[in-house]
């Protein structure tokens, strides 16, 4: 559940929420909003190419902007499997991993080519090529119990019944 | 520790917290809007407790759109409705202001204790000491369960101020020349502690101004301190208030920042003074002390939404507002008024908008092409008469 492996989509500084889930899409149904994923973006048909456990590699800032949450749950449900990125804005961050949506820290875009196949763990941070291994930030031990729960909600829903048990 | 993180240590009753450690903090106040809240109470329902934490700690305010201007938006104030009659908790709906004006005049929580708001611009309550985490609408349905928050200790950065502010700068020209110096990104998951000796004149309001766009420099925390240097920040960047002229925030980034001097003819057809940043008391007194002796320029369309209804019934008794509808503005109701483009004052591509709001980005306030300038209340009530970008003090002097 720590590793994850996947093709990888390459984009640049300052991905904004309004290129992740452009405005427009944001009234439509949370079941619909896979359809709009990066539709704001250099990769508007990104939503019918990308396949379950594809990666996002970014530059920095990833996600700025706006604090809604339908932006990331737009990429959890259109597959992809975690972001790595130079910086990413704190909400979207936040966002990501309360929905249980993996998002790392590394400097990797340009070391990385669009559509090669990566394995990341998200224990060690190493990020495993055809040719080698680069290193990102590994997740703390925080992050990763939401992101093996399954997003905060799960999370909570652990805890909860943890303290009732023990109080029992 | 310097204020920050003494105030988080508290919160997770610990002794000393350390840069970087995850702590479980305490949550002082919950609040989410009508844009917000549905999510969030949708996946509270999911998590299944039958409670939530401290019903007098939970804060639902409807202010983005109100009166509701589409089905969709009623329905969000159904849902929240439904939600505070079931769980007890607070429920601000018949435009008593916008959230975060709102909870400094009702819910005001201490220095130091923790506000936790599913809006970007909670932080606005650091401008009374409050370490105000914005967060998403799953985080904040798991505060709303549990009353705590995971977090990870900031770095903290101290803005030391000094020197005195010149006539007609205020606190919206600190924040924009902040923005100047930061971008949009310079303060990503840092703590800003602002502090020194220059904070002594301003007042709260401006500080909550300043707090405000924190969010906009990437700020994850943003908030006073006193006027002491703080111990145990990362850095601390010395800012003379002396040098600060009036600023604004160009087309389309709040951190594409010039001096409002050196903007050259700009004919304005939309004014806007509201918001969380700038819809208070002494901001309206601002737009009040131009409109009085003069009249909004024909081609201009003033826009005047109080931050909340506190502010808008001290402008009733001081007469403000038929001064400033017999000068051609309209006063809306209090709340988000046309802030975040959803109603009450759309742009298309052939507006030019000034703006005392905090956001910029094409579509902010309508059509994608309409050119928005942040600025403060004094520039944005001067331009409103000119009809193109102004200094403020141009007109004030004359008359003066
Ligand atoms: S006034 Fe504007 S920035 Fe403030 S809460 Fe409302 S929409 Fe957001």
């Amino acid at each position: 559940m720590d590793k994850l492996q996947g093709r990888v989509w390459i984009f640049d500084d300052n991905v904004d929420t309004d290129q992740i889930l452009p405005g427009y899409a944001m009234a439509e149904d949370a079941s619909k909003l896979a359809a709009f994923a990066m539709a704001g973006s250099k990769v508007a048909d990104f939503a019918k190419q990308v396949q379950a456990g594809d990666i996002i590699v970014a530059g920095k800032n990833f996600g700025c902007g706006s604090s809604r949450e339908q932006a990331p749950v737009a990429l959890k449900s259109a597959g992809v499997g975690m972001i790595i990125a130079n910086s990413f804005a704190r909400i979207f961050r936040r966002n990501s991993i309360n929905i249980g949506l993996p998002v790392m820290l590394a400097d990797v875009g340009a070391k990385l080519q669009n559509g090669e196949v990566v394995s990341v763990d998200l224990e060690t941070g190493e990020i495993h090529t055809a040719t080698g291994v680069l290193n990102g930030q590994p997740l703390s031990e925080n992050v990763l119990a939401t992101i093996r729960a399954g997003g905060l909600i799960n999370r909570v829903r652990q805890e909860l019944n943890i303290s009732s048990g023990r109080k029992s | 520790m310097n204020f920050v993180e003494r105030s988080l240590a508290e919160a997770a009753g610990l002794l000393t917290v350390t840069v970087g450690q995850d702590v479980r903090c305490r949550v002082d106040l919950a609040l989410s809007h009508d844009v917000t809240a549905p999510i969030a109470i949708q996946q509270f329902e999911q998590i299944g407790v039958d409670r939530v934490f401290d019903p007098a700690k939970v804060v639902l305010v409807i202010d983005h759109i109100f009166p509701a201007a589409t089905v969709q938006a009623r329905t969000s104030h159904w849902i929240m409705k439904d939600f505070a009659a079931k769980y007890g908790v607070t429920l601000y709906s018949k435009s008593e202001g916008v959230c975060h004006q709102l909870i400094s005049e009702r819910h005001r929580l201490q220095p130091g204790q923790i506000l936790v708001g599913a809006d970007s611009h909670t932080c606005t309550a650091g401008g009374y000491g409050v370490i105000a985490i914005p967060v998403g609408s799953t985080e904040l349905a798991a505060a709303m369960a549990t009353g705590t928050i995971d977090l990870e200790v900031p770095e903290t950065i101290e803005v030391f101020m000094t020197g005195e502010l010149r006539p007609y700068v205020s606190g919206k020209d600190i924040v924009l020349s902040l923005m100047r110096q930061f971008g949009v990104d310079g303060l990503t998951d840092k703590a800003v502690l602002f502090t020194g000796p220059g904070i002594a004149q301003l007042p709260v309001e401006e500080r909550m101004t300043v707090c405000n766009m924190g969010i906009e420099m990437g700020a994850m925390i943003a908030c006073f301190g006193g006027e002491a240097k703080e111990e145990g920040v990362a850095a601390s960047i010395p800012l003379d208030l002396t040098q600060i002229e009036p600023m604004a925030a160009c087309p389309f980034s709040p951190a594409n920042v010039r001096p409002v001097a050196e903007l050259g003819d700009i004919a304005v057809t939309q004014v806007v003074v509201g918001s969380c940043t700038n819809g208070r008391l002494n901001d309206m007194e601002k737009v009040v002390n131009v409109l009085r002796s003069h009249k909004v320029h024909p081609d201009v369309n003033c826009l005047i939404i109080p931050a909340s209804k506190q502010v808008l019934d001290a402008m009733e008794e001081r007469g403000w507002t038929k001064i400033l509808r017999d000068a051609g503005a309209v006063v809306a109701n209090p709340g988000c008024g046309p802030c975040f483009g959803a109603h009450q004052g759309l742009g298309t591509e052939r507006d030019t908008i000034v703006t005392t709001t905090n956001r910029n980005f094409p579509g902010r306030m309508g059509h994608r092409a309409a050119k928005l300038y942040l600025a403060s209340p004094a520039t944005a009530a001067e331009s409103a008469v000119v009809g193109k970008i102004t200094t403020p003090g141009t007109l004030q002097r004359e008359v003066g």
